[in-house]
């Protein structure tokens, strides 16, 4: 397979996902897009070992592996924050009557907020891979030009 | 590091895509490497010299 149809191939992939991610929302059933998701990466995974086009050395290797490792070093600190404050609004304890100390607002940590922090924290890990992948091509020269 | 890979090329009359075909990378890192963007690993570098059947130090110099 050429890197270019593996590339329309997982754009299809993703207009499929997202019609189905409509009809799940449609139907109110979350499991349908789910396995969908899963079934939707296991076809583009192996469409991808399938590619023969697509040279991996050792230098676009170095490149995803720093990426991978700063995105990492990054994630973490953000996910422990975060992590830090749900545990916080979790333990929080009254000091004396409850109707000075009134508990904090619940909703902040109901399921569907917890979703939508979990989507932003993926969103950011996304983004924060993509940019190191971008910083660490630059600095190995995938942009360089030559007079060949 | 420094390097004489493309003085290499020349002699051998070859363009950086013959030559990372022939020792299987990308056009791309051969041209990170001969700008000295990219030090290459060692079992690389023994790869590029061989091919042109010389030592790894013509090819490859330590920069102090």
């Amino acid at each position: 397979m050429k890197k270019n149809t593996f590339y329309l191939m997982c754009g299809c992939i993703a207009l499929i996902l997202l019609a189905i991610f409509w009809y799940s929302v449609e139907i109110h059933n979350p499991l349908f897009i789910e396995i969908a998701f899963l079934i939707g990466i296991t076809i583009a995974y192996f469409a991808r070992k399938r590619v023969t086009d697509l040279v991996e050395d050792e230098r676009s290797a170095k490149i995803n592996e720093q990426a991978v490792l700063r995105t990492f070093q990054v994630f973490w600190v953000v996910f422990c924050a975060f992590s830090i404050g749900a545990v916080m609004q979790i333990l929080y304890i009254p000091q004396g009557p409850r109707v000075f100390f009134p508990q904090p607002p619940l909703a902040l940590l109901s399921p569907r907020m917890m979703g939508y922090f979990q989507l932003a924290l993926l969103c950011l890990m996304i983004f924060l891979y993509v940019g190191f992948r971008i910083y660490y091509a630059r600095k190995y020269g995938d942009w360089e030009t030559d007079e060949e | 590091m420094k390097n004489k890979i493309k003085v290499f090329r020349a002699m051998h009359d070859m363009t950086q895509e013959d030559l990372a075909q022939a020792i299987g990378v990308t056009r791309q890192t051969i041209l990170a490497i001969e700008k000295g963007k990219y030090v290459p690993s060692l079992d690389l570098a023994f790869r590029i010299a061989r091919h042109f059947r010389v030592n790894i130090e013509e090819v490859f110099m330590y920069d102090d």
